[in-house]
């Protein structure tokens, strides 16, 4: 069968398509098209059936991941909703949890503060209340909500969130509202948050189901209009979209619950990594991906992508499995300068696509990540994705020159290693704080980089760490696109229990998962899940009773309560290095994760046409101090258990690794670049 | 040395500093630390100068600038050897900001000299004193507020010990989750004390000296071309701080004066005039003043100058001893800390506005605005699930923060010096004896202007104890917010007793305690914060969309802005609640 990965980015649009008779592989890149980004995809789409000769009926799975929920929440561009909840209580979403946000320097008087999701008069109110043990204190007023709706009918609004407090625990007025708001309001985009995010603390279950609704009605339309599109092209077989979980999920879910797209884009990428860990036999390896405007690092325990079950996004919370992933800015395009003090500095500010770097040739005047590795020779300004995008590698040295050497009195040569080095040191910061904070030690794990800049500094940033071996996969620069061909199905579903565990039963807990699987089971069915048998692993949310985060701990030993504190206690003690056996434990929420194996499971045979595109030749550059001539390979001509002694160039289409005099790289079985570091 | 080094260095100092705190985080027990992150980590050269800090509690991190150097000294630096680690809270002795934080100093040895001295600060729960929580501002002496502890080695040789250990655990009443943070904070000084030896052994001890003490030019630098751009003159302001109004207690509002001189590079900050220290812990040590004052500096210039001790170098402070600004042994001193610091810093954006009048803003609510409930749980489930009997819940309020010169104030936040979050209501409500009734945006409550002060919020409670104790710690009860530049005040602190009986009694921002039984509802509303610019100038599109939001009322437009004619959307603000 013939599967495609449409990965649809802030700039480009990356499209995959896999024979997975042989596993040939073919790829391309399309501009992303804001204003519609349906056109862009079906561009895309088109575009990799002539590159391939493949018709688009004999294309039987497209994968699907976009960053357009992303962009939406970021830009403000959801569709005009109204939040309805408790009387007293609309303001939540404003005041949050009255801390300045994340990302706000405290010692800065005009800090933005983003603007609510909804605006003030669109938060409406009515009477209703439910007490914390779940009981009722007021009856909802129905009439009241009925004449809400009527003035929801004649206005612009095209979505409504409901979000009453402790409907986690008891959805009995949501219920009621819902079915009051539907049936006088039958074409709008409707949620409630006992639905979306059944589980306490108010502000963030409020948000989660409020950006839910400003997606609802955009989401539902994209995903209508690419089913209708793909289908006049002939396309008939399975679509599927990239979920924040890393797993894909069928378009009737995904439009219920468009909240599930928001990391759709990264998730590709985490998956693809997931399945070379799996195919290496790596246990546990942390990811980098270095792309245009940021540096993303997330991890692989167990062969498993970590989750996480909150997020902020943009300062804003929701919370929905999603891949955990850290961000810092420092991406290839992010803009260096020199403050008056002589410090370099490098972001926040990034050059975006346009201009771009300097050496895009755009305009762009400001020296760049990007523009350094021109300087240097890490990157060759005539064979950058292919040759398909001539660098000018002379805007490179003048803004170097002008932005950096001039101000810091060096040569350009200079100032250009300075700044990888100073860019080195933050991702490799980023890297230890990442999993220093979930309480791993970074020199257990392997590191795969992937992104376009990703291979680049790799074997600095590893070697700075103390991680001993990396791990390029092939396609590193379509990695996200990859990832969605490759993934499996994966439908996360929640319920509140509320519960000590000295309170509950084996017997009690057995039944609320079955509950909750046979709830699951019935939705992924009617959805259309594929044949596969699907796996299904249960977590629950604990944490010592008072205390206001919890933790997913896996079943494992059964559906025994004794089981579950003794695996709570322990990851009690790995995150915050203490337990507390006589303190009681609170089961907050129950998860369960059913994962159909649907998703390919064969290896690539490189990229075809490849190999034939370039021959070897040499890399003029700057390595430790010194200009030298190093050979280059092209990736694709390294057959599998091939052995590259550095000091060499491995190049390929999308980016190139450097190796030193003492490296050397292997390719393995599944045409991973595989580095072993000296200790 | 060369700028790669020094780069990496630098920038590797700052993350240590963050690396310390998770350190911290991932260990601590009370709620108040390991996840409102209410703690701070920060690096000193060797002569102790603050040279890297995290993205913490700007309250904690200025005045450990003092309070390191008092403590080091206390020991005295020939008494420290590898392993030690100082404690001290103590105002008077250790130079601390307030005695619920507590600091940790340890030196970092690299080949038997000093090469770095590293600090973690936390905020413990409760350190004993007069009430649960020792949070109390109506107090006639530090004793009052809770064990002092003097600069002592609380860890000799990476051993605790025992003895101080045992007074200190001794003196809180949550002293197993105080032991717990004992540990986190003295894991943040470890992980400092390794990483900062592996950086020396990786670029060389006199490296990282050398990139140190260019990180202080470094920042001196920038800061000094800032304050230069900052017309020369003299700058001052007055104002009155609110009174104590307990029983047993002469309302004094002492005045705070500052006279700023800016010359040239340098800035001068002069607080003669300031009136005497009260009885009662609205008083300042010299280390909050310097804070406030500091904050105010790197607030005004340029936020984006890296923040290490450098940037105080052209920053001089009087402040006469004895006054409410550097109040002298035994004055209490809790609600100086998180209440008059934030009134220091209004009071100096108010006397420095015609210097920098772009980077100034409305005045603001001025508090964490502590409420304590404190009684019995009734509920015998809950005492069941929770193993204790008593239940104390302690929250934080959220009101304006001050409209800036291009834009709107912020509605509900935290501002200046503090940053602690509020409890969510569900979980208030999960394990205590208290219904949240309303927490709502305040409309009016931010001052008008051409830009409008943020509003502030009220939080309505309903007792559900049978009878509780309860102490509020607010600011602004007697003297508003001001507006910039024409901008009107915002509203005051608002406290009120709602008696289940009908009655109704008001709370004053800083009084004693007072009882609460079964039914009453308790409202507690910060104050809002000021505007900013004349209100005429206005545009009346915001003006509208304020209306129409209910941010403001009709009334109000009509007082503040003389418009009568109705939008069209205020129909939609009139909607029922």
């Amino acid at each position: 069968m013939k599967r495609v990965g449409i990965d649809v980015g802030g700039t480009f649009t990356d499209v995959v398509l896999v024979d997975d008779a042989d596993g040939r592989v073919w790829s391309a890149k399309v501009p992303t098209t804001p204003r519609d980004r349906v056109l862009g995809a079906v561009e895309g789409f088109q575009r990799i059936l002539a590159l391939s000769g493949v018709a688009s009926c004999e294309v039987g799975f497209l994968g699907h991941g976009t960053t357009m929920a992303t962009n939406m929440v970021v830009e403000g561009k959801g569709a005009p909703v109204a939040l309805i909840t408790t009387k007293g209580f609309r303001d939540i979403l404003e005041l949050r949890r009255v801390s300045r946000h994340d990302r706000a320097d405290l010692y800065d008087l005009m800090f933005r503060n983003p603007r609510p999701l909804v605006p003030r008069r669109w938060r409406l109110e009515v009477a209703e209340r439910i007490r914390a043990d779940g009981g009722v204190e007021e009856r909802l007023d129905e009439a009241a909500l009925a004449a809400l709706a009527e003035r929801i009918a004649s206005s612009e609004i095209e979505a409504v969130a409901v979000s009453f407090l402790h409907a986690y625990l008891s959805p009995v007025h949501e219920r009621i509202a819902l079915g009051i708001l539907r049936s006088c309001l039958p074409d709008l985009f409707i949620c409630a948050s006992h639905d979306v995010n059944p589980e306490a603390m108010e502000y963030e279950r409020t948000s989660s189901t409020v950006i839910n609704a400003m997606l609802g009605p955009v989401c539902g339309r994209y995903i209508r209009r690419l089913e209708e599109m793909l289908k006049r092209l002939g396309f008939a077989g399975e679509l599927l979209f990239m979920q924040s979980n890393g797993g894909l999920a069928t378009p009737a879910l995904v439009a219920e619950r468009p909240l599930v797209l928001l990391e759709s884009g990264p998730a590709g990428g985490v998956s693809a990594a997931a399945r070379s860990c799996e195919q290496a036999d790596i246990r546990n390896a942390i990811l980098g991906d270095m792309g245009g405007t940021t540096f993303d690092v997330s991890l692989i325990r167990d062969f498993r992508p970590e989750l996480r079950t909150k997020n902020l996004l943009d300062t804003y919370a929701v919370r929905t499995p999603s891949i955990d992933i850290d961000s810092v800015g420092a991406g290839g395009g992010s803009i260096v300068w020199i403050d008056a003090g002589g410090g370099v500095r490098i972001g926040p500010h990034s050059a975006g696509a346009d201009p771009g770097p300097a050496c895009y040739g755009r305009g762009g005047t400001d020296a760049t990540v990007t523009d350094c590795n021109v300087v240097l020779g890490y990157i060759d300004p005539d064979r950058f994705l292919g040759g398909e995008f001539h660098l000018d590698a002379g805007a490179a040295w003048r803004a170097v020159e002008e932005t950096i050497a001039r101000p810091l009195g060096i040569g350009a040569v200079q100032a250009a290693e300075t700044v990888r080095a100073v860019a080195n040191a933050r991702m490799a910061q980023a890297i230890r704080i990442m999993t220093v904070e979930r309480g791993f030690d970074p020199r257990d794990f392997s590191y795969i980089c992937y992104g376009g800049a990703g291979p680049l500094h790799a074997l600095d940033l590893a070697t700075e760490i103390g991680i001993r071996r990396v791990v390029i996969p092939p396609l590193p620069g379509l990695f996200s696109a990859f990832g969605m061909t490759v993934a499996d199905q994966q439908y996360d579903f929640q319920a509140p229990v509320g519960a000590t565990l000295d309170e509950l039963t084996d017997a009690d807990l057995t039944q609320c998962f079955a509950d909750l699987e046979a709830l699951g089971t019935e939705e992924v069915a009617r959805a259309g899940l594929g044949a596969a048998a699907p796996a299904i692993i249960r977590r629950a949310d604990c944490c010592y009773v008072g205390q206001p985060d919890v933790i997913a701990v896996e079943l494992t030993g059964g559906d025994r309560i004794a089981a579950l504190r003794r695996n709570f206690e322990a990851a009690h003690l790995r995150l915050w290095n203490f337990a507390s056996p006589g303190k009681a434990v609170m089961l907050a929420n129950i998860r369960v994760q059913i994962v159909a194996r649907s998703g390919w499971r064969g290896g690539t045979a490189g990229e075809a046409g490849a190999a034939a595109a370039r021959g070897c030749g040499e890399r003029h550059m700057h390595l430790d101090g010194v200009w030298s001539t190093l050979p280059v390979f092209p990736r694709a001509t390294i057959p599998a258990g091939a052995c590259i002694e550095g000091p060499a160039v491995i190049e390929e289409h999308s980016s190139s690794v450097v190796l030193r005099k003492s490296q050397s790289a292997v390719v393995d079985g599944n045409l991973n670049l595989v580095i072993e570091l000296a200790a | 040395m060369d700028i790669i080094t020094y780069e990496i260095i630098r920038s590797g100092l700052y993350a240590i500093a963050r690396e310390m705190k998770i350190a911290m985080m991932r260990t601590a027990g009370s709620p108040l630390m390991h996840a409102s992150g209410d703690s701070s980590a920060a690096i000193f050269d060797p002569e102790m100068q603050l040279v890297a800090q995290g993205n913490d509690i700007p309250t904690m991190l200025g005045s450990a600038v003092i309070s390191t150097k008092v403590s080091v000294e206390a020991i005295g630096r020939k008494n420290l050897r590898p392993g030690d680690v100082i404690v001290s809270n103590d105002v008077y002795l250790g130079g601390g900001n307030h005695q619920p934080d507590v600091q940790f100093t340890r030196p970092v040895f690299v080949d038997g000299e000093i090469v770095a001295f590293v600090m973690t600060r936390g905020h413990w729960t409760d350190i004993g004193g007069q009430s649960p929580g020792s949070y109390t501002v109506a107090t006639w002496d530090v004793f009052a507020e809770g064990v002092r502890i003097p600069p002592v080695l609380l860890y000799r040789n990476d051993e605790p010990v025992r003895d101080v250990l045992a007074l200190i655990r001794t003196n809180s009443r949550l002293h197993d989750e105080l032991m717990l943070d004992i540990q986190a904070q003295y894991a943040g000084t470890f992980v400092g004390d390794r990483r900062i030896a592996a950086l020396a052994r990786k670029y060389g001890t006199e490296a990282v000296l050398a990139a140190m003490r260019r990180s202080l030019d470094h920042s001196e630098t920038l800061i000094r071309q800032a304050i230069r751009a900052i017309p020369n003159g003299v700058y001052t302001a007055e104002e009155r701080l609110d009174p104590i109004e307990a029983p047993g207690w002469q309302p004094e509002s002492p005045l705070l004066k500052v006279a700023v001189t800016v010359a040239d590079e340098h800035m001068v900050f002069d607080y003669s005039g300031t009136g005497a220290q009260v009885r009662g812990g609205i008083n300042c040590p010299l280390a909050v003043t310097c804070n406030s004052t500091w904050f105010t500096v790197k607030a005004i210039t340029d936020v984006t100058i890296p923040i290490n001790q450098g940037c105080y170098r052209p920053v001089t402070i009087i402040a006469p001893e004895g006054s409410v600004l550097n109040c002298r042994y035994p004055a209490s001193v809790v609600s100086g800390n998180t209440e008059t610091s934030p009134r220091v810093i209004d009071l100096l954006l108010r006397a420095l506005a015609p210097a920098v009048p772009e980077r100034v803003v409305g005045q603001s609510n001025c508090a964490a605005c502590a409420g304590i409930f404190s009684g019995r749980d009734p509920d015998a489930v809950r005492v069941q699930r929770m193993g204790r009997a008593f239940v104390t819940m302690h929250d934080v309020h959220a009101g304006g923060m001050g409209a800036r010169s291009d834009a709107d104030g912020v509605n509900g936040i935290r501002v200046y010096v503090g940053n602690a979050g509020s409890q969510p209501v569900e979980l208030i409500e999960q394990v205590s004896p208290l219904l949240v009734e309303e927490w709502c945006l305040v409309p009016d409550s931010g001052g008008a202007g051409r830009f409008r002060g943020g509003l502030t919020s009220c939080r309505t409670y309903r007792v559900n104890y049978d009878e509780a104790t309860f102490t509020v710690s607010g600011e602004r009860g007697r003297s508003a917010p001001a507006g910039q530049f024409g901008g009107r005040a915002g509203s005051l602190f608002l406290c009120r007793v709602q008696e289940a009986g009908g009655g109704e009694r008001m709370v004053a921002a800083k009084g004693g305690v007072t009882v609460v039984k079964r039914g009453d509802r308790v409202s507690i509303q910060p104050a809002g914060s000021g505007g900013y610019g004349d209100p005429r100038e206005r545009k009346r599109a915001a003006i509208e969309a304020d209306l129409a939001d209910g941010y403001v009322t009709a009334e109000a437009v009509l007082r503040d802005y003389g418009l009568i004619s109705k939008p069209r959307e205020a129909a939609m603000a009139e909607q029922p609640r």
